[in-house]
């Protein structure tokens, strides 16, 4: 594909003969280059896990933050540019305050997942001669989960502004093996125990480092307590357990 | 103090007016009067003349009396229908009928609907206004049938048929639209009834019954609730209440019998010592 | 009859133009357990005069929930136009009705929105909640609001919500011994409550009559119980959800 460049490289909003948008394809290669972020959705509950690279002994692993709450009852882990996402969080945690303060009710997930890919989609627009407010399209995906009156739900978002809805999801560099992992491992009836050790398991494979509680994050999303991102005492008992 | 005073004007003291203004604009509101928003209204026909009233009187937007009379009597053969406020219509009619009655006692003579149109109009001009009454007068005297409006600062018409009050215009359109000279009884007395019904279905300030008054050379038929459009329907529910329902602080039950036991002192019921 | 006065006209006067008018009428909701009743005179005036004998004030939202407005008539059918407007948008970006307390908070902020140039309407909304429950929400002009099992609000007011304090709250009144009042009346006691209420409002407010608007919101799965045959009801539901909407109209005096 780099050996084909050519001018329609340039504009975001430009097709090419082919009709393809490049740097929008391009951004979404960017997202191969992430860690790996898994999403597992039960009947209890939706799990969220994410592989942190920690690239020098000297980085605090704390400090790198890939899942983030948008709402009591809404999560979000991302795999690419992380720092795109977040704008991308910001507008979908004004977007749920905003439709809690009118409507006195949670947002749906599909709702914020709507909003987020709505804003996604805003690259390149510009009215009249005025500047684009996006110079790029967002370079990172996200998987959304969130618990609503459908029940729980794992929704994935891409640079496109395309979202789907999926049962379990992998993005980042490891997806294709892990998404196919998922696939054999999934099934309808998990308990949230379960899903929280298949996501860690995925995780495991496709890591080059040995997982354990510094390198790896967890996160759910439940009926009963929302969104919580897992302590490492918790964290440890998984990985135990695994 | 025969003496006028050169400090003081003669005529009518309205100083009492002016405070009232005064205290109205610093905010302390007047007390409220009952007015009569009222569709009143008076024909001439071929015998004579029918004066026409609705039956509603309000406090504001608050219905006061859903029966009330405003065809006030002045004398036998003389009428008159009042507008505005309503101790002013009542008393004014009263007072005036007073002194039509002294006045046909001591000239010996059947009062003039135009006496008791000039008094009118002198009182209410005394007051410049502020006496609220709006009045149709109608009667039959020696000279024929007379039929006036009276306005509260004293101004009157004489006209074949008028109207007046909040629902006059209801009332009048159905008068221009249907009014002849030389009317029968009947049409007369329909007409009438269709004017002040005009002013109680589309006048707020009127309601209820319509009253009529029918007055000839021969006689006056005062026809009270002629017609009555407007009964009190039937409710869903009884509200009677439980005995027992009204919650009470204290109970303080007290004999009004007084027993007194009574002691004779003295002699064992001798009879009075009257030396 | 009065001449104009040439002393006036010798100084400044301010005149403003004042947006607002009274258009006079009256509007009540009470809740049931499982229903939710909303009614409203259909007189619209001005002054001493009738604008309209019909214009309604009450009106159906969704198949759960009815809204009432009273007050300024112009803004109040603004006012209803707006937040269909917003409960269409709502659909279609959430896929699904606005449930009744979304509603209320909606209605809260699009008052509020409008906190120094206000909608002159008194809202009552009245529907079934999501758990099913009837429902009654009362706001002010601006914004302020707060789910009630009762409410009356406009030119009657001071007239009707006193009686209906005393007969659904039963305010000033002891239960006999040993019982306590009902917190929900049935639907056949409430529908002769609203109407007696209306009735009696008419007979001593000037601004009260014509006809009369009464609407019925009923529960999933609750029925009429026996009132179906009751005269001048009609079924206005559309959804297949299970709520269902009806409508009662009865004359009133027209003077």
């Amino acid at each position: 594909m780099f050996l084909t460049r050519s001018e329609y490289d340039r504009g975001v909003n430009t097709f090419s003969p082919e009709g393809r948008l490049f740097q929008v394809e391009y951004a979404i290669e960017a997202i191969k280059l992430g860690s790996t972020t898994v999403g597992v959705r039960t009947p209890d509950g939706v799990v969220l896990a994410v592989e942190k690279r920690v690239q020098s002994p000297l980085l605090e692993s704390s400090s790198i933050e890939k899942i983030m709450e948008i709402d009591t009852h809404l999560g979000c882990a991302m795999s690419g540019l992380t720092a795109d996402a977040r704008t991308m969080i910001d507008h979908a945690r004004v977007t749920a305050q905003n439709h809690a303060f009118t409507y006195d009710e949670r947002i749906k997930v599909e709702s914020v997942t709507q909003a987020v890919c709505d804003l996604a989609l805003r690259f390149g627009e510009s009215v009249h001669d005025e500047e684009a407010m996006m110079s790029r399209p967002f370079g990172v995906a996200l998987l959304i989960a969130g618990v609503d009156e459908l029940g729980p739900q794992l929704y994935h978002t891409d640079p496109s502004g395309t979202f789907m809805r999926y049962n379990a999801k992998a993005i980042g560099s490891g997806s294709e093996a892990a998404q196919s992992e998922l696939q054999d491992k999934w099934h309808k009836q998990m308990t949230l125990l379960e899903a929280q050790k298949l996501a860690l398991r995925v995780l495991k494979q496709v890591m080059e480092e040995k997982l354990d509680h510094h390198n790896v994050q967890l996160a759910q999303v439940t009926p009963q307590k929302g969104f919580a991102i897992l302590d490492e005492v918790q964290l440890k008992e998984i990985i135990d357990a695994m | 103090m025969s003496q006028q005073s050169a400090f003081s004007s003669p005529g009518f003291d309205f100083s009492n007016s002016v405070r009232n203004n005064f205290l109205q604009e610093k905010g302390m509101p007047l007390p409220k009067a009952t007015s009569t928003g009222t569709t009143i209204v008076g024909c001439l026909f071929k015998d004579g003349i029918i004066l026409g009233a609705d039956t509603r009187a309000t406090e504001g937007e608050i219905i006061a009396d859903k029966n009330c009379e405003k065809i006030h009597y002045i004398t036998e053969s003389i009428r008159c229908c009042g507008a505005g406020t309503a101790a002013d219509t009542e008393f004014t009619t009263a007072t005036i009928s007073s002194n039509m009655e002294l006045h046909s006692l001591s000239t010996g003579r059947k009062p003039r609907v135009v006496t008791v149109m000039t008094m009118l109009k002198q009182y209410l001009f005394q007051y410049q206004g502020h006496i609220g009454a709006a009045l149709v007068l109608g009667g039959v005297d020696s000279t024929g049938p007379h039929l006036f409006t009276i306005h509260p600062h004293g101004s009157t018409d004489k006209l074949p048929y008028v109207t007046m009050g909040s629902g006059s215009l209801a009332a009048m359109a159905v008068f221009e639209s249907s009014w002849k000279p030389n009317m029968e009884r009947s049409d007369a007395l329909a007409l009438v009834s269709a004017a002040v019904s005009a002013g109680i279905f589309n006048d707020l300030g009127s309601g209820s019954n319509v009253d009529a008054c029918i007055i000839t050379a021969t006689q006056t038929e005062m026809l009270r609730n002629f017609v009555k459009p407007n009964e009190r329907v039937e409710k869903e529910r009884h509200y009677t209440f439980r005995r027992g329902t009204t919650a009470w602080k204290s109970e303080n039950i007290r004999d009004l019998i007084v027993n007194e036991d009574i002691t004779l002192v003295g002699a064992t019921g001798d009879a009075m010592d009257t030396s | 009859m009065i001449m104009p006065d040439m002393d006036s006209l010798a100084h400044p006067q301010e005149r403003r133009f004042n947006p607002y008018t009274e258009n006079g009428g009256t509007i009540l909701a009470i809740a049931g357990a499982d229903f939710s009743v909303i009614a409203g005179d259909t007189r619209q005036s001005e002054g001493y005069s009738i604008q309209t004998r019909y214009a309604p004030k009450v009106f159906r939202l969704t198949d759960r929930a009815v809204l009432a407005v009273n007050g300024f008539a112009a803004d109040g059918n603004m006012f209803v136009k707006k937040v269909k407007q917003r409960l269409e948008w709502y659909h279609h970006a959430h896929a699904k009705d606005m449930p009744l307390r979304a509603i209320a908070r909606l209605i809260q902020t699009m008052l509020y929105a409008r906190r120094f140039f206000p909608y002159y309407v008194y809202n009552i909304l009245g529907g079934i909640e999501e758990d099913g429950t009837g429902a009654v929400y009362s706001f002010d002009p601006v914004g302020s609001y707060e789910r009630e099992a009762c409410r009356a609000a406009g030119a009657a007011q001071s007239l009707v919500q006193p009686f209906l304090d005393n007969q659904i709250y039963f305010k000033n009144q002891e239960a006999a011994q040993g019982t306590s009042h009902p917190s929900h009346l049935p639907l056949e006691t409430v529908l002769s409550i609203v109407i007696d209420s209306f009735t009696s409002a008419t007979e001593r407010h000037i601004e009260v009559g014509d006809g009369l608007e009464i609407f019925i919101a009923l529960s999933k799965g609750r029925t009429l119980q026996g009132m179906e045959s009751i005269r001048g009801l009609q079924e206005l539901t559309v959804t297949e959800d299970g709520e269902r909407l009806f409508v009662m109209r009865r004359d009133l005096k027209k003077d």
